[in-house]
This record gives C-alpha cells, structure tokens and sequence, in this order.
C-alpha cells in the first residue's frame, strides 16, 4: 500500500514537472499538433472527392470524416516520440546521467506522455466538438458504452505504441540507425495501422496479413470502434484479446533489449 | 558573392563525403517512402479511375516531381534556412548579420547536403517512367514549359520557407517551424484538382502548394497549355518579393530587439 502511494507520489510530482515543461513549449507542441491534424486531413480530402461519385465500398462522405476526425483523436493519445529522445541521449551521452537517477527513464518517458496526452486530447476533442456543431458529418452517435470501450482500447493501443516505439529506439545501444526502424514502422502503419484508409478497402490479403501484427491494435481498432464500424461482440473480444497480447509482448521485448541494452552500454562506456 | 557560396559549398561537400554510408541510408530511405507514396495512390485508385480527372499515371509523373522538389528542399534550402531558429536562439546569427555578404542570401545558402540531390535524380526518374506508361513524349515546347514550371516551383517552395522561418525572429520558442513546411508540402503530393474546392482555393491563392508540383506536372503532361507555366513565373516573383518583404521586415524587429 505504501508503495503504491510512494509511486503515485512519484508519478504526479514527474507529471506536474513535464506539464511545467511543455508550457515553455506550448507553441512547438502547437506545431507538431497542426502537422498531427494536416496529415489525416489531406487524405480525408482525397477520399471526400472519390467518394463525391458515390459510396466506396459502404464508405459515405460522412464515413469518412468521421473515420478521420477519429483517427486524429487517437492518434494524438497513441503518438510515441521517445525513441528520437533516446537515440539522440545514447549517442550524446546523456543517457548517463539519466541512468544515474533514482528512477528508471522509462518512468520519466510515460509521465512525458501522460501530461502531452492529457492536454493534445483535450485541445483536439475541443476542436471536434466545435467542428461537430458546424458540420453534422463529423458527428459520433451517442453511446456512451461504446466510448468507454473506445477509450479504453486507445489506452491499449498508446500502450502498445509506446512500448513499441522505446523498445524500438533502445537498439541505439548497438546502431545509429534505430529512428530510421522507427520511420520504417510508421510507413508500414500508413497502411496496416489505417492510416491512409479504413482497412476494409485494402486488399484481403494485405489486411489478414496485418491483423495478426501490431499494427491495426495500435490505430485502426480503437478508431473503429469509436465510430461505430465495429458492432459484433465477437471483433470487440477478439480485438481486446490482440491488444492484450501486443501490449505484452512489446513490453518483454523492452524489458529483454532494456537489460541487454544497459549491459552493453556500460560494457563501451568502460 | 558567388565566390563565398562556392567556398561555402567546397567545404559542405568535403564534410558529406566522409560520411558515405549517410549515402546510401538517405537513398534506401528515398525509395521507400516514395515506395508507399506510390502505394497510397494504388489504394486510392483500387476504389476510382481517377483523383479529380486525373489518371494513376498523371498522378504517378506528379509524385516525381513531388520528390524531386522535395529533395531539393533537402539538399539545399533545410540545411541552411533550417538552423536559422537555433542561430536566432543562440544569437549566431549576430556573427552572419556582421559579415559583408547578404544576410538572406548566406542564410539560405551557406549549407548544401550533396546526398539529397539523389532524390531529384530519382523522383525526375519517376516521372519519366509515369510519361513513359502515359505514352506522352513531350515535345519541345512543353518540355520548355516544365523547366519553367519546375523554376517556379522551386522559387515558390522557397518563399514559403523564408516566411515561415523569418517568423523565427518573433517566435524564437520555436525549435520546430520547419514542421508546417512538412505538413503543407504534404498536400503537394496529390493534384489539387483532388481536394473540395474550399481546400483548393487555399492552395492556390493563399498558401501557393499548387504552383509546386500541380503545375509542372500539369505542363509536362499536356493537361494545362504551355503557357500556364509563364503564369508559373509571374506567380514565383509576386512569391520572392513577398517573403523578401517579409524578411527585411522580420529582421527589422530583430536588430530592434537585440540593440
């Protein structure tokens, strides 16, 4: 009990501390949050004007505003940048004296992430429900069961990015070339995480081959799932059960290259 | 002036060339993210025959361009344009303002990054292999066009990028300015034909991503009459002396702040 009240203690003092630090840089955390929003919104574009023929596949105009005002939402709670922090403190050094602090990184990195989100989530859904009052088309249908279902399958799929992204940036203990794995996995997320459409208008194959990757759980199912798409009792376990399991094994593999990782750096440092 | 750019370059060639594997990295690099972008479109055209009245090849020859164009903001004008936040931060640029050469001019070119220029090389190679599959040569007069086009382009994508970093002497918080350039080329990747006409009118008139890959896709294609492109030029002076206004203005204010 104690020490769950120490670590909560912990916690909220490394949450107020990088809240505090991103208000320095609220207007560069302004800007990675226009590119965050522009992104999705070009492709919506393209997919508003195909969809002026008719519908895609089911896909109406309004499907697809609110599938990209969705994914935009998520996104925003499930971005990882860590693995650019930690390949720039390897190579510069100033992992050491992270190391020698009475707290791991990784705790540091979630608090980051925590006081980002919390503040991201807020200004992007504020910006939707303006948005939502102007353009009916954007509009989610009231359930409030599904948005709590929703919300919790984006902490799973943040979960999932993140140990993704941290276990991916820590092989800067060996190479010089970890955030390129990083971009590398992003660009394969354009199409497996459903970035750049629903995943029901890629090919069968493409998306059989994803589903048994990480990549939809981290994007692709939460978004679904807040829209409306995915009603069958059945997919919502089934998408719980992958997440579960994705959230599991990125974290072994952290745990396995976090350990392996230390030695090795301290092996070189001397 | 030429003469101090060219000793500029000298040196930035001969830092590159110790880093050869940054060579090959860059190029693998390139042909991926050009790889999905090419992949992108095929998910768009597996649902239409065409993105705003343009074919999967017209649209393939404008992804060249977007590429090509895109290297060369790599190449050229981020190495140089891109640092001038931190300089304005660290007050380095004190030193470039003190020196007797144009202060926008050094900004702008004092660093070339060599590698990039494969990009051009490869996205140019893009589009031919696009005009190849249209079984479009182009003739003398639209090959013309698109040199002209592609020369406007650049000038544009280069306005833009003093305007946005000359906001660096007011906003001096702002490591990351460079990120709206690469949100915005974004949309460069796609016609403009492709977007709702309110998001067209945007990236025509107010902020001019259309005249950098649109156009000279457009000329070298056929789809727009040659002398589209001489509008291109007109559009690419209004574009220089606009953000070469902006500039002497921002450095106005930064002289006034650090006296």
């Amino acid at each position: 009990m104690t020490t769950l009240r120490s670590w909560l203690g912990r916690y909220g003092a490394l949450v107020r501390t990088a809240w505090l630090v991103d208000i320095q840089y609220r207007a560069a955390i302004g800007l990675w949050l226009i590119w965050g929003v522009l992104e999705p919104l070009i492709t919506l574009g393209i997919w508003w004007t195909i969809a002026g023929d008719g519908p895609v596949q089911g896909y109406e105009r309004a499907d697809f505003a609110r599938y990209f005002f969705a994914v935009i939402v998520v996104n925003q709670v499930t971005i990882a940048w860590d693995a650019y922090y930690i390949d720039s403190w390897i190579r510069g050094g100033e992992m050491n004296h992270r190391l020698a602090r009475p707290i791991g990184p990784i705790h540091e990195a979630i608090a980051d992430n925590l006081a980002y989100k919390i503040r991201a989530v807020a200004v992007v859904t504020l910006v939707w429900g303006l948005v939502a009052i102007a353009w009916p088309a954007v509009r989610i249908p009231f359930e409030p069961g599904r948005w709590v279902l929703a919300a919790l399958a984006t902490l799973l799929a943040a979960a999932i990015r993140f140990l993704n992204g941290y276990a991916t940036g820590l092989l800067a203990f060996w190479t010089t070339r970890a955030t390129a794995l990083v971009s590398l996995q992003y660009g394969v997320s354009m199409f497996l995480s459903g970035r750049i459409a629903p995943l029901s208008l890629l090919p069968p194959a493409v998306v059989s081959v994803s589903s048994v990757l990480w990549f939809p759980w981290m994007l692709a199912f939460p978004v679904e799932l807040l829209t409306g798409t995915i009603t069958s009792g059945r997919t919502i376990a089934n998408g719980f059960a992958m997440q579960i399991v994705w959230t599991l094994a990125w974290a072994g593999l952290y745990m396995l290259v976090w350990r392996r990782g230390i030695r090795h750096y301290a092996a070189v440092g001397g | 002036m030429m003469r101090v750019l060219r000793a500029l370059w000298r040196a930035s060639v001969a830092e590159e060339l110790q880093y050869r594997a940054n060579f090959v990295a860059s190029l693998l690099g390139t042909v991926f993210w050009t790889g999905t972008a090419i992949l992108t479109v095929a998910v768009f055209f597996g649902q239409t025959d065409d993105l705003g009245g343009w074919t999967v090849w017209e649209v393939v020859a404008l992804l060249g361009i977007y590429t090509a164009l895109g290297g060369l903001v790599e190449a050229v004008i981020r190495p140089g344009l891109g640092s001038l936040v931190s300089d304005v931060r660290s007050g380095g640029l004190d030193l470039v303002l003190a020196r007797p050469v144009e202060a926008q001019i050094y900004v702008s070119f004092r660093r070339i990054d060599i590698w990039r220029f494969a990009d051009v090389v490869l996205g140019l190679g893009l589009t031919t292999f696009a005009l190849v599959r249209l079984g479009r040569a182009p003739g003398i007069v639209e090959a013309g066009a698109f040199l002209l086009a592609l020369i406007a382009a650049a000038a544009v994508v280069y306005a833009i990028w003093v305007v946005l970093m000359s906001t660096a002497f007011w906003f001096v918080a702002v490591e990351n300015l460079a990120v709206v350039f690469d949100a915005l080329y974004e949309a460069a990747r796609y016609p403009v034909a492709a977007y709702p006409g309110a998001l067209r009118l945007l990236f025509v008139y107010l902020i001019p991503i259309a005249w950098t890959t649109t156009i000279p896709a457009g000329t070298l294609t056929g789809r727009f009459p040659p002398v589209v492109a001489l509008g291109a030029i007109v559009i690419a002076c209004i574009a220089l002396f606009l953000s070469r206004l902006f500039w002497l203005t921002a450095l106005r204010h930064y002289t006034s702040a650090g006296g």
